[in-house]
């Protein structure tokens, strides 16, 4: 599958290369508006698969440049070493991103939160209210989908919420 | 009246209509402003309709009348139920415009549904809470890593750096995310250097972290694993050890539960533990545990060599005390020997470096000699083989000549051949060379440019910040004099002041039911008096025609009491004429007033106006015609 890559000159691999590491590090992969002269789509999603999966699984294994030249024995000289560069120079980050990946194994995440604080004035039954509210959003990953989450908390439920979590941290602290 | 009218300004100042500081009733309003105030209103309640409609009153008259018409028929699509035309607008009176600006206010906050802040359009968001417009959403950064003090860059790192790494702007895909991920990144940063402060901070020499450098803070993507991620050796150790704990007991907890033979997840369970416990005393499979183990390694085996050395002394130090001065002398006897010996060697040596010196010096001259002959004889040789290749050739010369002729001939037209084949490798050279020069040029042009652009953004980012300054401290002065502002205009106050006028006007309602019940009462009184009066007068009216036929005196009381129910049923009418007279005079009355209130004179004066502006503008209309 990686012998695709052949395709592209060694000029302009580096290049894609490190799209495509910037996709299995969750921003945006390469895109085959881009690439669409030199590749199908079947062989374009391939190579793709491919190439993310090769990068996962060197860096996980944590394999040496020799076992990674053995595995891309095809590869012609150029192409060989570029790819070579691009693991050498992102190593670090792909390592930070399978970890990441390791770490979200749960079944559900919390990927960003965001908040707002809010005062009623007044409901529809009484006419002065003042009564502090918190609209809470959460983003929470489950299942490789992001799901947006809507709260509104007045401040006892937020002060459950917060010793909640406080309990959770406590309990992080002690494992370490 | 007055706070209401101060209610309905403050609003209508909302809805962006310039409203003067002087002006404080809605009595002072002028037509201009009225229209201007019921278009912001109409652009409130609905925009499409709104935004055909000019905020201003135009010059022309017919143009102000076909507004004030317009107007009028957006208020009573948009459900007003009272009267309205072009007048109200033009020629206002306070009540009308007052009950047409509420109106169009309450109408225009119910009109909009409440909806959830994810699904607010920019419509929504004038009146409602503009909510969160992008979502919070960060992504992880891709940033050069800073460099430690020692360490040279390592080149792949440095190329992608150079070469390919996007600004940090252009990095995620939707440019809202930006400041997000960059604020999630500083977070993370923060949080990992103060939890490596913490500990080194807590557990100082024993957690052994390098005390001078943080250890390069490459944050992982998340906080929640960097606050989880224990620093120190020691920390992993105990992580480890913990985690081992759990495993076993979590495997030493299931075949007792079942009693089953092993499924499933067991055999990895006890592979995993196989490794953890391979991992400790073995120091094998991972790295961080070989360190680990090296130095427990080290700290236990360095204790016995001090012991043996120390048990090596003890056997000695019995038997040295025995014969100790003869010892002392024999020993400082062989010192002096041994130093004399050494200075013997001392001189030697230093005479023989001497020695070498020299030899090298001469050494050297010789082998310069040696070339220089060598390159004599080599020239000599060749000069000796040129001519006895002369002499070899001397006897046979006319053919050797020729021969050497074409020889000659061949290699100047190799030379040739050589230089053409020099040139048509040259000219392509020629060309790249060229080319990149070009390439070259080009490139210190976009430098340039490039350069320039950044000092551009430079100076950009120091007026904004400037800028930014100045808006705060706007900002500051405006906090300030809204804390000065006086704040009686609260809601509580008005709502209390509604419930009075309400419980006012049900005392009044009840007065007037009672009224009513006492007018209701008299009617019947009335009625009854009445029924009575029409009986008696008929049995009197019959007893005495009866007696009148006989007697002459009878008839005359007849007479007179027949003119008596006459004068007294005229004399009713006439007062209940006199009642209805009244009632109508007072109706009247109210009329009056009304219309007194309208400001009726000065809006007949300005109609007056108006209408002959119109005649105006239609006869200049009609000569223009007549010219064209």
């Amino acid at each position: 599958m990686i012998k695709l890559l052949e395709k592209l000159p060694p000029t302009e691999c580096p290049k894609f290369l490190h799209r495509v590491v910037d996709g299995v590090c969750g921003r945006d992969p390469p895109r085959l508006g881009d690439y669409g002269n030199t590749w199908s789509l079947t062989e374009w999603m391939e190579l793709l698969d491919g190439l993310s999966s090769f990068f996962r699984f060197t860096v996980g294994r944590k394999c040496s440049e020799e076992e990674v030249q053995v595995s891309l024995v095809d590869l012609s000289g150029g192409h060989l070493e570029a790819v070579l560069a691009c693991l050498k120079a992102r190593g670090e980050e792909l390592r930070q991103a399978l970890v990441e990946r390791t770490n979200a194994v749960s079944s559900a995440q919390l990927q960003d939160f965001d908040w707002q604080i809010k005062l009623a004035l007044s409901s529809d039954k009484i006419s002065s209210l003042q009564m502090a509210l918190l609209s809470l959003s959460l983003d929470v990953k489950q299942g490789g989908v992001l799901k947006p989450l809507s709260l509104e908390l007045d401040r006892h439920e937020l002060q459950t919420l917060i010793t909640s979590l406080e309990a959770a941290n406590k309990v992080v602290l002690q494992l370490k | 009246m007055e706070e209401v009218d101060r209610i309905l300004i403050h609003s209508l100042r909302q809805t962006g209509t310039e409203i003067g500081e002087d002006v404080e009733s809605v009595k002072q309003f002028s037509s201009e402003l009225i229209v201007e105030a019921v278009v912001r209103c109409l652009r409130v309640i609905d925009p499409p309709l709104g935004n055909g409609l000019p905020p201003s009153l135009p010059p022309g008259m017919s143009a102000r009348f076909r507004l004030g018409m317009s107007l009028a028929q957006a208020c009573q699509d948009l459900g007003y139920k009272g009267e309205i035309g072009y007048q109200t607008f033009l020629y206002s009176s306070k009540s009308a415009l007052l009950q047409q600006a509420i109106a169009a206010q309450i109408k225009a906050q119910l009109a909009l549904p409440w909806v959830p802040p994810a699904c607010r359009l920019p419509l929504l968001c004038q009146t409602q809470s503009a909510g969160v417009s992008d979502a919070f959403r960060s992504l992880a950064l891709s940033l050069p890593p800073t460099q430690g003090l020692g360490k040279p860059p390592v080149k792949e790192v440095a190329d992608y750096c150079r070469d390919f790494l996007p600004p940090v702007t252009a990095q995620p895909s939707q440019h809202a995310s930006v400041p997000a991920s960059l604020l999630e990144r500083h977070a993370l940063e923060l949080s990992a250097a103060q939890e490596w402060e913490n500990e080194w901070n807590s557990q100082g020499l024993l957690t052994r972290l390098s005390p001078e450098v943080p250890p390069d803070l490459t944050p992982l993507n998340k906080p929640i694993w960097t606050h989880g991620t224990p620093r120190s050796r020691k920390g992993w150790a105990r992580l480890r050890k913990r985690i081992e704990e759990q495993l076993r007991s979590a495997s030493q907890a299931r075949p007792s539960a079942q009693h089953a033979p092993r499924t499933g997840p067991d055999p990895d369970l006890t592979q995993l533990l196989q490794a953890f416990g391979g991992a400790t005393p073995g120091g094998d499979v991972l790295a961080k545990g070989t360190r680990f183990t090296h130095t427990e390694k080290f700290t236990f085996t360095q204790e016995p060599e001090p012991s043996g050395q120390q048990m090596a002394v003890a056997s000695v130090m019995p038997s040295s005390r025995q014969s100790e001065e003869a010892l002392l002398a024999q020993q400082q006897d062989e010192l002096q020997a041994l130093q004399q010996q050494l200075q013997q060697l001392a001189l030697r040596t230093e005479g023989v470096c001497g020695d070498i010196k020299q030899l090298t010096v001469s050494i050297t001259q010789v082998s310069d000699e040696v070339k220089r002959r060598e390159l004599g004889n080599s020239e000599k040789e060749d000069s000796v083989r040129v001519k006895k290749q002369t002499i070899d050739l001397l006897p046979d010369a006319e053919n050797n000549l020729a021969k050497l002729q074409t020889l000659v001939e061949s290699s100047a037209k190799r030379v040739v051949s050589l230089a053409s084949q020099w040139e048509k490798h040259r000219a392509p050279l020629i060309e790249e060379h060229r080319r990149l020069k070009e390439l070259c040029s080009n490139r210190e042009l976009q430098s340039s440019r490039k350069l320039s652009e950044i000092k551009d953004l430079h100076d950009k980012i120091r007026q904004s910040a400037d800028e930014a300054k100045k808006k705060e401290g706007l900002h500051k002065q405006l906090v300030t004099e809204f804390e000065n502002l006086p704040k009686d205009v609260s809601r509580s106050a008005y709502t209390q002041r509604i419930l009075e006028i309400v419980g006012n006007i049900r005392k009044q309602k009840e007065e007037i039911t009672k009224i009513l019940s006492d007018t209701k009462e008299l009617q019947k009184e009335i009625n009854s008096l009445t029924g009575k009066l029409d009986r008696t007068f008929a049995v009197t009216d019959e007893l005495v025609f009866k007696d009148a036929k006989r007697d002459e005196s009878v008839r005359k009381s007849y007479k007179y009491l027949a003119a008596l129910h006459e004068n007294c049923t005229q004399l009713i009418q006439t007062i209940e004429d006199t009642g209805t007279i009244m009632r109508e005079i007072r109706d009247l009355e109210e009329q009056i007033e009304t219309e007194n209130g309208k400001k009726t004179v000065s809006n007949l004066e300005k109609i007056l106006e108006d209408y002959k502006a119109i005649r105006q503008e239609n006869s200049a209309l009609a000569a223009k015609i007549r010219e064209a």
